[in-house]
């Protein structure tokens, strides 16, 4: 008798997969294989009734392990891992074969279909064959958070987290609260004060008697786990212990000097988006010359959605150029205001109003072909205005010149220079513009791929104040749902080193993204940390000596399932 | 005194019997067959416990003399070399039936060897390169070798060259391994003892004469987690420290992928270890493995920089599957 005792579970899906694939046909082939007890299909596997045929074989027939051929793991691994259990069987003596998004969502020849959902299906079958029950540990979980960065979006989940009366350090680099957001006058559309925003936030973070406010102070070290991080502070001795760590470090300016064409700092009157919330915080808008700028040209998209510089929008910049032409326009009654742009990011409730206003103002829009951005020129001795602004506008197909004594560039909002220092820190990953990753951009986007770890704000995106405060609060409901469970579960599915043959050579250790593969000197071997360890291979795959293998993905698992899958035998 | 036990005849001593060995070479150097000579004054611990009855480098036996002997009645067979034709399947085969106990001894036997690196080209190449393209040949009315052929005294056969090498356990069971190019002597010695004096054998299947533990846990260099590669060199590109890893100064050792036992001699001549003693337990692929290690190694994003940096790596299939192609999972190129 084989010691093994299959039960192969082929779903419909309605008729999702099977207007496909011939589920019969799967079930019937997978029967033949030595060591399958059962093979059945039904319509709806993950249904009630479908986990209960799964249970009910489980029991009566001695099942010891299951193939469920369906729709993606990402999906449903969930769900039938706890349909193992609940009939007391390990969750992990579970395999997949994705027949529905691998195969009957992405085509059409049933005869193929078919063939390839036997493939797949015989594949899981071997591999399960090699499956080992394997055990989801439980940690406690430190109640106290730590919030990097005291801009709007580190003060509001500060406060939304002390608001549940749990303890929080926020924790500033620069002396004061307040991020980028000091400085800038209003919002749009409504033309809201930020100053007064900020006041507002400033002030009860400094009177919550749950959260320590450290202005001033950089992170040296973080160390440990999700539940258990230790925090060392680089301006002392200070170390905090605390659970979790919201990550809302914000953007920095573009450096307009990289960009030759914008004429920064070669024109003394071409400003920034920075410099003219300066000016429009003094209320005195000036050129160099001292006197009030008669023709002012805004362009937008500088450093943002370039091939040069950055391929992204910087998302906020459209409001403040058709907010700063509302400002110029009541400072300025006379001034001639262009705004030169290339697609007019008006999103959002009331933005395309605030857009429509604006423009009966007396502000002429100029429009660019992104490709094809304007250039900031010095005007010919004798002209009256002191700087050319020279594109093709395109909406009238006319290359021309627009004299100016002011010209402000939008400035792109891009990653901190230090993002991928602070990423390092943490254990997180950055964008190719060096923007936090979020764990899943729909399913999970406060948190990270590191547990422990949640980020919000601009650091992960840019954003207007509103989506900086909706996902402050988001983090802070992640964070307070896992610190209020108490403890945290570990993934089972950790890379182990087999230490009697570890040879101690080091390859592992620098290759971890989370820090877990640590050097024991005393006994010249690497062991990894599984509360840190994710389970993502890379410390397998680079050593060098096979001592390392990653649970439930062992190259035994991987080359059975290779088997599996090129088996010649077909039915 | 007790006259009565004078007189009781002392049987005489009956000798033990020998311990029957082969030696034989497949497709080899015939370094592997040096190596046992190389026991130099054990060669008389040998003689006293084992009658040689076939080993082709040394004794004039010939293939129907084996032929002739009983199954089985061959104690230990140590048949180094890989398989490249139909002759040396033949006597594998000839050797499994005739031995007890049938020892891949050496890489070629083991993985396959150098002979193995055949196995990234094709017989037809081969042979076109040997009998028609190299500098040396001259062969206007290219005359290939023929498995059989007929002349007045009769039809004269050759083997049949394979398009593949393979290692022994490809084409026979094989009772043990042991690994090297060549194995060290000592170890062969050791493994001998255990036979003579009757001690428990591994498991069948078992590597023996070797570590479990890789290359690095002899190695007396320092080693860090600071592999960081700018720029392979080869050894006689760079003047070594002496102290630190060899992989931390940018030359490929394949220590790290290969079993201890050999003494690490070349390490301990400042050379990198090429990987004859094969892989450790549970690596299947050991070219694969150290490919993948050295990739973790490559200190750069920039995908252009990287292919600069590997550039640096001369002839990657012979650096990192010298020993081991015919028996590792790449096993040979697609033809």
């Amino acid at each position: 008798m084989n010691p093994q005792r299959i039960g192969v579970y082929v779903c419909w899906c309605g008729s999702n997969i099977a207007k496909i694939v011939d589920v019969e046909k799967v079930a019937r082939v997978m029967a033949r294989i030595p060591g399958v007890e059962v093979s059945r299909e039904y319509k709806y596997m993950c249904s009630d009734p479908g986990q209960e045929l799964i249970m009910k074989d489980i029991k009566e027939l001695g099942l010891d392990r299951v193939v469920v051929a369906s729709c993606s793991p990402r999906m449903h691994e969930p769900t039938f891992r706890k349909t193992l259990k609940l009939a007391g069987l390990n969750p992990y003596m579970l395999e997949m074969a994705n027949i529905r998004e691998h195969v009957s969502w992405v085509h059409e020849n049933q005869e193929l279909a078919t063939a390839k959902a036997i493939n797949l299906t015989r594949a899981a079958v071997h591999r399960v064959m090699v499956h080992a029950p394997l055990v989801q540990h439980e940690v406690p979980v430190n109640r106290a958070t730590m919030v990097l960065g005291g801009g709007i979006t580190g003060m509001t989940a500060a406060l939304r987290i002390a608001g549940q009366g749990r303890k929080v350090y926020l924790v500033e680099r620069s002396d004061e609260l307040g991020g980028r957001a000091i400085g800038v006058g209003r919002a749009g559309p409504h033309m809201n004060s930020v100053a007064a925003l900020l006041d507002n936030l400033t002030t009860r973070v400094n009177d919550s008697a749950y959260i320590d406010v450290l202005t001033g102070t950089v992170v040296g070290e973080v160390s440990g786990f999700v539940g258990n991080f230790l925090v060392r502070l680089a301006n002392g001795t200070r170390e905090l212990t605390v659970g979790a760590i919201v990550v809302a470090t914000g953007t920095q300016p573009f450096d307009a000097k990289k960009l030759h064409r914008s004429g920064y700092g070669r024109f003394p009157n071409v400003v920034t988006s920075t410099q003219f919330e300066e000016m429009a915080a003094s209320g005195r808008f000036t050129t160099e010359s001292g006197k009030a700028p008669r023709r002012v040209a805004i362009i937008h998209c500088v450093g943002s959605r370039d091939s040069e510089t950055h391929s992204y929008c910087s998302r906020t910049c459209c409001m403040d150029a058709l907010r700063f032409s509302n400002i110029l326009r009541d400072a300025l009654p006379d001034a001639a205001i262009y705004q030169a742009y290339s697609d007019m990011r008006a999103f959002g409730r009331d933005a395309e109003e605030f857009y429509a206003r604006t423009a009966e103002r007396d502000v002429t829009f100029l429009l660019f072909d992104k490709l094809l951005p304007p250039t900031v020129s010095e005007a010919p001795a004798g002209d009256p205005y002191p700087l050319l602004v020279t594109m093709d506008e395109i909406a009238t197909g006319i290359a021309i010149e627009v004299p100016a004594d002011l010209v402000v560039l939008m400035v792109a909002r891009e990653a901190c220079s230090d993002a991928k220092d602070v990423a390092k820190l943490v254990s997180i990953s950055v964008d190719k513009d060096g923007f936090f990753i979020e764990k899943h951009p729909k399913l999970d986007p406060a948190a990270t791929t590191t547990d422990g770890i949640y980020i919000a704000g601009s650091c992960q995106g840019p954003k207007d104040i509103p989506d900086c405060m909706s996902q402050a609060g988001a983090t802070a409901a992640r964070v307070l749902a896992a610190i209020t469970m108490g403890k945290v579960k570990v993934p089972a599915t950790t890379a182990t080193v087999n230490e009697d043959l570890c040879v101690g050579c080091q390859t592992c250790i620098s290759v971890c993204p989370y820090g877990a593969v640590i050097y024991l000197d005393k006994h010249r071997v690497s062991r990894v940390e599984e509360v840190i360890c994710k389970g993502c291979g890379t410390c397998a795959a680079a050593c060098p000596a096979g001592t390392i293998s990653p649970r439930h993905f062992t190259d035994n698992q991987v080359l059975q399932q290779l088997e599996g899958l090129l088996a010649a035998e077909e039915g | 005194m007790n006259d009565s036990t004078k007189n009781v005849a002392t049987p005489p001593p009956v000798p033990k019997k020998k311990l029957q060995m082969a030696v034989y070479w497949g497709a080899a150097c015939g370094g592997c067959c040096v190596s046992v000579l190389d026991v130099h004054e054990a060669l008389f611990l040998v003689l006293e416990h084992a009658d040689l009855v076939f080993w082709p480098i040394a004794l004039d036996t010939k293939y129907k003399d084996v032929e002739a002997m009983p199954d089985k009645s061959i104690d230990l067979t140590l048949f180094n070399g890989a398989i490249r034709n139909s002759e040396n399947e033949h006597i594998a085969k000839l050797l499994r039936q005739k031995s007890k106990v049938l020892v891949a001894y050496g890489s070629c036997a083991h993985m396959g060897g150098i002979p193995g690196l055949a196995n990234f080209s094709t017989k037809e190449k081969l042979f076109q390169r040997v009998y028609k393209d190299t500098e040396s040949t001259v062969n206007p009315d290219n005359i290939r070798p023929q498995t059989s052929y007929t002349v007045p005294e009769g039809e004269l056969t050759l083997p049949v060259f394979y398009n593949d090498v393979k290692p022994l356990d490809k084409v026979v069971d094989v009772d043990y391994y042991i690994p090297g190019c060549p194995p060290q002597t000592e170890r062969l010695v050791d493994v001998f003892k255990l036979i003579v004096t009757g001690a428990t054998l591994p498991p069948a299947g078992s590597v023996v004469g070797v570590f479990d533990k890789g290359q690095c846990d002899c190695c007396k260099r320092t080693k860090s987690d600071n592999k960081k590669i700018k720029k392979f060199y080869r050894p006689w590109q760079i003047q070594d420290d002496g102290e630190t890893c060899l992989l931390e100064q940018g030359i490929i050792c394949m220590g790290p992928a290969t079993r201890g036992g050999c003494g690490a001699r070349c390490i301990d001549a400042n050379m990198p270890c090429r990987g004859c003693y094969g892989p450790p337990p549970d690596v299947a692929d050991p070219g694969a493995k150290m490919m993948s290690a050295i990739g973790t190694m490559i200190d750069s994003d920039d995908p252009m920089e990287i292919q600069e940096i590997v550039k640096g790596v001369v002839d990657p299939g012979g650096t990192f599957y010298r020993f081991s192609l015919p028996s590792a999972l790449l096993r040979r190129t697609v033809q």
